[in-house]
């Protein structure tokens, strides 16, 4: 197990730092916030890059912050750059074992991360012997990935990592960070702006905003929350539901989801039977009505209690919240945010705790609104 | 009339300028290398004033330098003192004193491409290395010299061409003393003052091949580089 604390205080540039946070998860913890946030500085700082800040870093007890006795290179974090930057002078392999020469040591109470391993998780085979000097970005990316991993550290910090992926590859990507921090309990700290790879491997998540930390604590409760609302802007604005497998229809490629007991049913495969899966619903495809349609409009008709309606005054939107019914009370009551224009709010004579219909197309959920837990 | 016997004394300016060529490249790459190091990362307040001192010889006439250094070395001041002391002989009109009036010199033509070359290589370069459990001097010598191999190249390339290129500051500060530091660019100012142009030629047309050869070697391998990267 591990214990990361970290207290940040102090100008760097225009941004006032004033960050603190006592790491628990040996999950994904992913660090979100607008630009110029200090997310990055919070990452070059437990790196040890950073001097001319209030400082204090505790790992497992140690005071990371005293840098004679913590330089940059004695720290136990792996850290990924927001530029990834692989020698040039070295080949893809002599990259490799530039961090395994130098990290033998460091390996006797861990799970060894083998390069093999990597080599095979991140299909790195056919690059091996080439120059570092013309891979493409996502190979460039992969390399110095696993060449992160390779120093078998007790942290991996990764900021922004997939941004420059294309969306087969980012799916790819996620699906092996996910399955490396569940095998070799490593924990992650994640960097990212976008929302579906949040949903996707995130397990604590911490908003932080003008460098400031402004709410933390679990992605599903923390992306239902008014405070991560504030910081993506209303149109991002959505909810996470958690719901087991229930039924695939191998035929139609459609999964069933049982919510509390009532159904969802989900494009694709995600997950086995039985197995929870997540899936993030965007606010906009959220339909409600006060009654019920008896045409099959959507695939999905769920029912809930209208717990609280925002309506924007400068904008045409509202932004209600709905709590749904729980057929099954053993297990904790789900909500769902829903985006609608105040004009169909006002037409349809909608208010707190009505009774409502909800509707919502399987279409509008894509391969990267799941999370398997 | 025979190339050799012309060359007589001339061999000594040969022998000498080669020399001082070579030891200046030493104390250049011990001196230049950190301070090329330090302005590229470390220097932040300091930096224009650093590359203001280190770029002035290069705008200087060198007889401002050379009058300067007559006065810096004369056996009055301290440096001066210490150098008799330790040598039982005097700073100016000494192959030493050469030596540092051209890492003065010289110090513009070493520092300026190693620090654009360390600049190039970046910050990030040097924090991914640290961050992979490489120490500073590790970082130094497995990292940094390997990506800049270019940098140094150059730096050493240029700062020898120059250095064997010397007039006016090696003409104050050594007095053009035979054998001791008479260089090839005064030698060549001495056989035309006495209109023996023949020797002037041997040894301005042996100069001017030389630097060609240099400096072609210089851009034949950069721009060799420059295609291995595209």
């Amino acid at each position: 197990m591990f214990n990361l604390s970290v207290l940040l205080k102090g100008k760097i540039g225009n941004l006032f730092l004033n960050f603190e946070h006592h790491f628990k998860s040996d999950g994904i913890t992913i660090l979100y916030g607008p630009n110029g946030s200090g997310k990055t500085t919070i990452i070059s700082a437990l790196g040890g890059f950073i001097n001319n800040l209030e400082t204090k870093i505790f790992f497992n007890g140690n005071a990371l912050h005293e840098i004679d006795k913590y330089p940059p290179n004695k720290r136990p974090f792996g850290i990924m750059f927001q530029n990834p930057i692989l020698f040039e002078h070295l080949s893809v392999e002599e990259n490799l074992d530039f961090v395994v020469k130098r990290n033998q040591l460091k390996t006797q109470n861990k799970s060894l991360i083998s390069k093999e391993y990597l080599i095979n998780q991140l299909e790195l085979n056919s690059l091996l012997k080439r120059s570092s000097e013309n891979l493409s970005g996502g190979e460039k990316l992969r390399v110095v990935l696993a060449r992160t991993i390779l120093k078998q550290p007790n942290y991996l910090l990764l900021d922004e990592p997939l941004s420059d992926l294309d969306i087969k590859y980012k799916a790819k990507l996620l699906v092996f960070l996910k399955d490396f921090n569940k095998k070799f309990k490593t924990p992650i700290l994640y960097i990212t702006h976008s929302i579906e790879e949040i949903s996707q491997i995130g397990d604590q998540i911490v908003l932080i905003k003008d460098g400031k930390k402004i709410d933390s604590g679990s992605v599903s409760n923390i992306l239902n929350r008014s405070s991560f609302v504030d910081l993506t802007g209303k149109f991002e604005s959505s909810s996470i539901l958690e719901g087991i497998v229930s039924r695939h229809d191998q035929n139609l490629h459609m999964t069933t989801l049982d919510l509390n007991g009532q159904k969802l049913i989900v494009p694709g495969l995600p997950g086995n039977l039985n197995d929870i899966v997540r899936v993030r619903i965007r606010s906009r495809d959220v339909l409600i009505s006060s009654s019920h349609i008896k045409t099959r409009i959507t695939e999905n008709e769920l029912q809930g209690l209208i717990s609280s309606i925002k309506i924007e005054n400068n904008t045409a939107f509202s932004e209600l919240v709905i709590v749904l019914k729980n057929l099954k009370n053993n297990r904790k009551k789900q909500k769902l945010r829903a985006r609608i224009t105040t004009y169909n709010l006002k037409k349809c004579k909608l208010s707190i705790n009505d009774n409502v219909f909800i509707y919502i197309s399987s279409v509008s959920i894509d391969r990267q609104a799941y999370q398997s837990k | 009339m025979n190339i050799f016997q012309h060359l007589g004394s001339d061999f000594t300016a040969i022998l000498i300028t080669l020399k001082l060529a070579i030891v200046t490249c030493f104390f250049l790459a011990l001196i230049g290398t950190p301070l090329a190091y330090f302005l590229a990362f470390k220097s932040k307040k300091t930096k224009p004033f650093i590359e203001t001192i280190v770029t002035l010889p290069l705008v200087l006439p060198p007889t401002v330098i050379g009058f300067y250094l007559i006065i810096f070395f004369s056996p009055e001041t301290v440096l001066g003192k210490t150098f008799i002391l330790l040598t039982g002989e005097q700073l100016i009109f000494s192959f030493y004193g050469l030596v540092l009036a051209s890492i003065i010199y010289s110090l513009p033509f070493w520092v300026q491409p190693l620090q654009a070359s360390f600049e190039k290589i970046g910050r990030d370069t040097i924090r991914t290395s640290y961050s992979l459990g490489a120490g500073p001097l590790d970082t130094f010598l497995n990292v940094i010299i390997p990506l800049c191999k270019k940098g140094f190249f150059t730096s050493f390339i240029i700062s020898f061409a120059h250095t064997l290129g010397e007039f006016g500051i090696v003409l104050m500060v050594g007095g053009g003393i035979h054998g001791k530091t008479k260089v090839i660019a005064i030698s060549i100012y001495d056989h035309v003052e006495q209109l023996s142009f023949g020797k002037a030629h041997i040894l301005a047309g042996g100069m001017l091949i030389l630097s060609f050869i240099i400096l072609l070697t210089l851009f034949y391998f950069n721009k060799r580089t420059v295609v291995r990267v595209k």
